[in-house]
């Protein structure tokens, strides 16, 4: 494999120039106002017409992030040696970054359309360590990052043969498409993307009041005599209105079909060498890849939409680094009921082998009803009581309609408990939880990182308890279990932990 | 490497009424360093008197800055503020000190605290990522110390066990770390 040629000081591809360029425009657009200020100020300064200045300021930024690019690009080395691969990088504040192979979970590539015609991707480290610690490789050839994927899956299966200890010499194991997405999926990931959903439920009304307010306003003022010319009538006013929500939502629903294409076309998921990857994109191709080993839970959602659809979307949850933005999940954006068992036993093979991920199948115990008093009592009737009271104090009888509030809060606490269930298996434990949907959480007790009982008063006159077990791609709330059970609980799920040699990353 | 639980039948919802089961319940159960209260009730103390600073001048500052001579704003309804604020400051701590409590296994840590919400936290050994020995200046003059236990994808806050003395602290930091490099694990 050519990582052997280690030891020097390279640059990667000028195309690099072009991630650059990429990225700076994609950090202004995360913090648009601090970035955009000096430009601002200087546009102040300048003197001319307002074209001028436009046509200038806007020549001046991107001539200067084209610079900026380029320098990133010129600054920009790395070196593969024996056990890292180093970085340095940074045109005025340097940095040098210090990867070691053995502390890379995976590697994820990305290849847009002009590195896919020059043979170049650019490689994202994902490591064990702190957000810091990420790195890229921009724009390198693509042979090199095959080379780089193999060496860190021989790591890893370097890893694995020690803690095996047998079957060292097998064939080279090769890799198993666990599914595929056709452009029938992709609109159903855009129709059942949270994005259409939200919009749909909630802003729907919301832009609709909007527009009538809008509508308001042209009444009031500029249009008023169109008006009484008769060109606009109350109604049509409304059809208005009405077209331009319809119209909003149509783009927002063709915008996530577009970007369910533009991320997942040609999706495909593979499993080979202790490594669940991921390749999929229309312009851009991402490559993802997740090391089975670091796998610490499985979410499994079905929104109302995607169970019309008899379809499933999975993230795959690795350890957390902390840090809030900076979660690394790997998504499956789409599959079959069915597919669910055979995924289940890729990604926690003979650990959990009754893995269940499927929120219609099993015996789920349900929690406690006295979840749902205490729910009702805390979000439903001390919020209404309260506000209503202090409306009515200030407005007049209408408050009394919040207490509406009561019933309407009750009857979603029930959908709640109803889905609200664990099963226990010998190796590994499931939570169901859901409130339009479904969402079944899957872990291995081997893996749980801490766990606690608590007891509130009330709780505790009735024997009652809430077992929350922390994991390292998050925590998990079992509220309302007996007593006794979640000590048991507790006790079985830390013999688990504490009798396991293996590591949990 | 026993593994040891592998290829078993797999089954649902097993009994878990193993009676074979260690119990986090039956251990010996540790409170905190004497010194804690005292130095919890310092602190509540310095806060008060801090109180008590900020009412009597409120008066004063609002005289001099509308300084009229004329206008005398009352305050001295502020001066019940100090009852609401100064029993709970110094009675809570007496409430909640005495139901923090620690443990230490073969293989884990537990802590338990609450006075409403009364909570048992247990750690393995094999999942602490490092430990942390922490004290300030009030703390230091009691001897006191608080010792932070840090797991993976630190959601929700680490184990935190305030309240042990500098000593005690100080052991049980090596002792901790003497168990976690010693639990064998791969990377």
């Amino acid at each position: 494999m050519s990582t052997t040629d280690t030891g020097k000081w390279r640059h990667t591809s000028p195309l690099a120039a072009i991630f650059y360029f990429g990225k700076i425009y994609q950090d202004i657009a995360k913090n648009a106002v601090q970035s955009l200020a000096p430009l601002f100020a200087f546009l102040v300064a300048y003197q001319g017409d307002l074209m001028g200045k436009i046509i200038f300021g806007g020549g001046t930024f991107i001539a200067a992030t084209v610079v900026l690019s380029v320098l990133r690009y010129w600054f920009f080395r790395y070196k593969i040696a024996d056990d890292s691969i180093l970085i340095r990088e940074g045109v005025i504040r340097k940095t040098q970054l210090d990867i070691k192979f053995d502390r890379i979970q995976a590697i994820n590539t990305q290849q847009s359309i002009i590195y896919r015609a020059f043979d170049l991707v650019t490689v994202k480290f994902d490591t064990a360590g702190s957000a810091k610690q990420e790195g890229h490789l921009p724009a390198i050839k693509t042979a090199l990052a095959d080379s780089l994927k193999e060496r860190i899956r021989r790591e890893s299966r370097g890893r694995e043969i020690l803690l095996d200890s047998e079957d060292k010499d097998e064939a080279p194991p090769t890799d198993k498409t666990i599914l595929q997405l056709d452009a029938g999926d992709m609109l159903r990931i855009g129709l059942s993307s949270n994005r259409a959903l939200v919009f749909l439920v909630f802003l729907g009304p919301v832009i609709e009041s909007l527009s009538q307010d809008i509508e308001e306003n042209i009444d009031e003022s500029a249009v008023a005599s169109a008006i009484e010319a008769g060109q606009f009538s109350l109604s049509s006013g409304l059809g208005f209105g009405l077209m331009i929500v319809f119209g909003f939502l149509t783009f927002m629903v063709f915008a996530s079909i577009i970007g369910a294409f533009l991320r997942y076309h040609n999706y495909v998921l593979v499993s080979g060498s202790g490594v669940l990857r991921s390749t999929g994109g229309l312009l851009t191709r991402h490559e993802h890849s997740v090391n089975f080993a670091k796998i610490q839970s499985v979410f499994a959602t079905q929104t109302p939409a995607l169970r019309l659809f008899g379809r499933l979307r999975l993230r795959v949850n690795q350890a957390s680094s902390g840090r809030p933005g900076h979660s690394r999940h790997f998504v499956i954006p789409l599959c079959e009921t069915d597919q669910l068992p055979s995924i289940a036993e890729d990604i926690f093979g003979d650990e959990f082998q009754s893995a269940d991920l499927n929120p219609r199948t099993g015996d789920y115990t349900r929690i406690s009803p006295r979840y749902m008093r205490s729910r009702i009592i805390l979000t439903g009737v001390l919020p209404a009581l309260a506000v209503t009271g202090l409306i009515l104090l200030i407005g007049g009888l209408y408050a009394l309609i919040l207490l509406l509030w009561i019933p309407m809060n009750a009857l979603l606490v029930w959908t709640v408990y109803k889905k609200y269930g664990f099963r226990v298996a010998q190796d590994g434990m499931m939570l169901r939880r859901g409130f339009l949907g479904y969402r079944v959480v899957a872990f291995v007790h081997r893996k749980v990182q801490r766990i606690s009982v608590t007891q509130t008063i009330p709780q505790k006159r009735k024997g009652l308890a809430t077992l929350r077990i922390y994991l390292a791609s998050g925590s998990i709330k079992l509220p309302y279990i007996d007593f006794e059970m979640a000590k048991q609980l507790r006790d079985y799920v830390l013999y688990k932990v504490e009798s396991s040699q293996l590591a949990w990353h | 490497m026993a593994t040891v639980v592998s290829g078993v039948v797999m089954f649902e919802n097993p009994e878990i009424t193993q009676s074979g089961l260690p119990q986090a319940d039956a251990v010996n159960w540790l409170g905190m360093d004497r010194n804690f209260l005292r130095r919890l009730m310092t602190q509540a103390a310095i806060g008060l008197v801090f109180v008590i600073i900020g009412v009597a001048s409120l008066p004063m500052i609002f005289n001099v800055a509308f300084a009229d001579g004329n206008v005398e704003i009352g305050f001295a309804f502020l001066w019940l503020i100090i009852p609401f604020i100064g029993i709970p400051l110094f009675v809570w701590p007496a409430i909640s000190v005495p139901r923090i409590a620690y443990a230490i296994r073969d293989k884990d840590i537990l802590y338990k605290s609450g006075v409403f919400w009364q909570t048992v936290t247990v750690i393995p050994f094999n999942r602490i990522q490092h430990v942390e020995k922490s004290s300030t200046p009030l703390d230091r003059r009691f001897d006191i110390a608080t010792l932070q236990l840090f797991t993976a994808g630190g959601s929700g806050g680490d184990l935190k066990i305030p309240g042990l003395s500098a000593q005690t602290a100080e052991n049980l930091r090596v002792f901790i770390i003497g168990k976690v490099g010693s639990s064998i694990e791969h990377h």
